[in-house]
């Protein structure tokens, strides 16, 4: 089964909506920034890829990740031409972090926060009337893992248009405890780069309407046609990732989707800029491409929106339909000295690269050892 | 697709004063002086993990268990065929008010690094996955109150979809300060009635076929699910489904289905306090110790939307093994 993307919104730090977010990537634009919400004495990392919409700077405040939420669900319903009562229409929000930030407001600082806004069903609701929302809390390859999902209800005929989603705000646990783990202090993502420190959290949301393209035209665009989504779990390590299980991940991505490592022309990386991620993936890369040469072009969005979690596989989803569309290859930026591990790669670096493109894989992994990719197709 | 029966093949329970699956039948409160039942899981590993993965891990055992999964050692089927769904809303937050709590007193200089897995949501169904070497997909639904039976159901959609063969359903939740917080919006302060569920429950789900070939009993079998906007909404969507009567009802609140009596029906929370994302799958591991007991019959779980985004309701009979 094959579906389409019919309708696109996004939001992150370098843009509020798909054309600013796509934009700004071709232009090497970056959302790095120092901290704005947090008592930054509390931390020796200094820098995240915030949204820059708090009331004032330092001062924080709750339910963000809902509105941007809202926002990009609002952007991708516009887009794919339906109105914004979605009923029984399903809507499958992939997070890390939920409303985890205003949990932490409200126990440390006593600021007022409803215990029902923890998951996203109830600002759905008030917003959309929205009644089967599922909010799936699988960390960072949460909105791609929706994907798959979203497809799995469109195959078994549980539905017949699927709103799929991500969404991330940075929570000071998260960020203090990554502060911790790392030797060095990142001042910037550098994915594959011999002296990258790490991933610096983003912030964002994005989501992606779907339909069965055997139900013939409807509403809203073609963007692009979903082939397949694979997803797995390494049941190896809580943090590490494992690169044998990510490489089978691969391969069953492929065959969902009927393709060939040589079909794939687009390889949107995970590319988080830690020691481990980068290592894992370009291991995986290497062993699925082995022999395919010119190997895909390939890139990663996260030295300029950060990590979005949560929100990240779907960004790189819509990155994906937008190239394939446009022929346009945004940039890995800060990547001066490449690992061994990525040797023969064709990385795109610095600046945007024009491509003819058909099939784009994307990748996305998250703690726990959970991935998932994803194959989309041109539609002409 | 050719439709698939999706039944019930093991069950498990971590719940103080509880023994098993039956004693969930018991009209009377559980009795939290019973022995902790995280205290039954020894072994190396065990450092580090927080109680909600502790009380899952427990309940976990036992439902693969029951189901015959559990070799010596190890499964008795390939990891990759078997998928995890894990429930719960307040699992994590223990960890997350703990750690901004310290980062407030001591910077981040404090902290653990071994407290970073648990800052994700998903670090239940991943220690679930490792400890018992579970490959296939894996989520973790935090969906409020409808949670541990929209879990049910995303396992049954993971075999129908193919995803796997089998999946670990568990639904847990912790009680602590920062849950009691959280829950009252910052008003309790531990001495007045709110009470808040402390434990875990757990079910296996396979295709009948599955079951069948493998030669165990289908103790239960899923029936229609809903999720909508009220309970009422919830439990006429199912009886349109499957009009066949309800005799026993896991719920409470206004909008259940007709008929129900004292007798014929349940509400877990009255003997086990707030149980959120744990309920449903309480319920459902509830009502399969209840169909166990019968040759016939229905049993209808329902989360009562009051206040809630949505309710949920799904259907069990009696498992076509037997």
């Amino acid at each position: 089964m094959t579906a389409l993307v019919v309708g696109m919104g996004a939001v992150a730090s370098i843009g509020g909506n798909t054309v600013e977010f796509f934009d700004s990537l071709c232009a090497g634009y970056s959302g790095l920034a120092e901290l704005r919400g947090f008592d930054r004495s509390r931390y020796r990392a200094q820098h995240a890829y915030e949204i820059d919409d708090r009331p004032a700077p330092g001062c924080d405040e709750t339910l963000r990740a809902s509105r941007w939420l809202e926002q990009a669900v609002a952007a991708a319903l516009a887009d794919a031409g339906l109105d914004e009562d979605l009923g029984d229409t399903p809507v499958l929000i992939g997070t890390t972090l939920r409303e985890l930030r205003s949990v932490e407001l409200s126990w440390r600082d006593g600021v007022p926060f409803d215990v029902r806004d923890l998951h996203f069903g109830t600002a759905l609701r008030k917003r959309f009337g929205a009644t089967d929302t599922h909010t799936v809390a699988n960390a960072c390859s949460a909105s791609l893992y929706t994907l798959g999902l979203g497809m799995d209800l469109l195959e078994i005929g549980a539905a017949d248009t699927v709103v799929v989603a991500g969404v991330d705000t940075i929570t000071e646990s998260t960020y203090g405890l990554l502060d911790r783990c790392y030797p060095e202090a990142p001042e910037q993502v550098r994915p594959f780069d011999r002296d990258r420190r790490g991933m610096l959290q983003g912030e964002g949301a994005v989501a992606v309407v779907l339909r069965r393209e055997a139900d013939g035209p409807g509403p809203g665009h073609r963007h692009a046609r979903v082939r397949g989504v694979a997803m797995n779990c390494d049941a190896y390590h809580p943090s590490a990732p494992d690169a044998k299980s990510i490489a089978l991940v691969t391969r069953e991505a492929h065959r969902r989707a009927g393709v060939e490592p040589a079909d794939v022309d687009l390889l949107m990386l995970h590319g988080t800029g830690t020691a481990l991620n980068d290592e894992a993936e370009a291991q995986a890369v290497r062993e699925v491409f082995s022999g395919v040469a010119p190997s895909p072009y390939m890139t990663a969005i996260k030295s300029m929106t950060g990590h979005t979690a949560g929100a990240s596989g779907l960004h790189s989803l819509v990155v994906a339909v937008e190239a394939l569309r446009s022929g346009v290859v945004p940039p890995i930026l800060n990547l001066e000295n490449p690992i061994d591990e990525v040797d023969g790669f064709r990385l795109v670096r610095e600046h945007a690269e024009l491509a003819t493109l058909r099939v784009a894989q994307v990748d996305s992994f998250g703690f726990g050892g959970l991935n998932a990719v994803a194959i989309v197709e041109k539609v002409s | 697709m050719a439709p698939v029966d999706v039944v019930v093949s093991g069950v498990g329970v971590a719940v103080s004063g509880i023994a098993g699956p039956d004693d969930l039948l018991r009209r009377t409160p559980a009795g939290a002086d019973g022995d902790d039942p995280a205290r039954r899981l020894t072994g190396k590993g065990l450092r580090y993990k927080d109680r909600a993965t502790r009380l899952a891990l427990c309940a976990g055992r036992d439902a693969l268990a029951d189901a015959g999964l559990l070799g010596d050692p190890g499964l008795t089927v390939p990891g990759e065929t078997v998928g995890v769904v894990v429930s719960s809303n307040y699992g994590n937050v223990d960890t997350i008010c703990d750690t901004v709590s310290t980062i407030a007193e001591e910077t981040y200089v404090g902290l653990s690094p071994m407290a970073l897995p648990a800052t994700a949501s998903n670090v239940i169904a991943s220690w679930l996955a490792i400890w018992f070497r579970l490959r296939g997909a894996n989520l973790t639904m935090c969906n409020g109150s409808t949670s541990g039976l929209d879990a049910v159901n995303w396992g049954r959609l993971l075999l129908l979809a193919g995803r796997v063969d089998r999946v670990l359903v568990v639904g847990v939740e912790p009680a602590n300060a920062p849950v009691r917080h959280l829950v009252s919006g910052g008003r309790s302060n531990g001495e007045d009635d709110l009470r808040l569920f402390d434990g875990a429950a757990a079910l296996v789900l396979e295709s009948a076929s599955a079951v069948r070939d493998r030669g165990v009993e289908a103790l239960a079998e899923l029936g229609p699910y809903a999720r909508k906007a009220d309970q009422p909404a919830a439990v006429a969507a199912i009886r349109r489904t499957d009009p066949r009567p309800v005799d026993m009802w896991f719920g409470a609140g206004a909008g259940g289905p007709d008929g129900m009596t004292e007798q014929t029906s349940h509400d877990l929370t009255t003997y086990h306090g707030h149980c959120s994302g744990a309920l449903g799958v309480l319920q459902c591991v509830a009502g399969t110790a209840w169909l166990s007991g019968h040759d016939r019959g229905a049993v209808l779980a329902t989360s009562d939307g009051d206040g809630s985004d949505a309710a949920a309701a799904l259907l069990l009979t009696v498992g076509g093994g037997r």
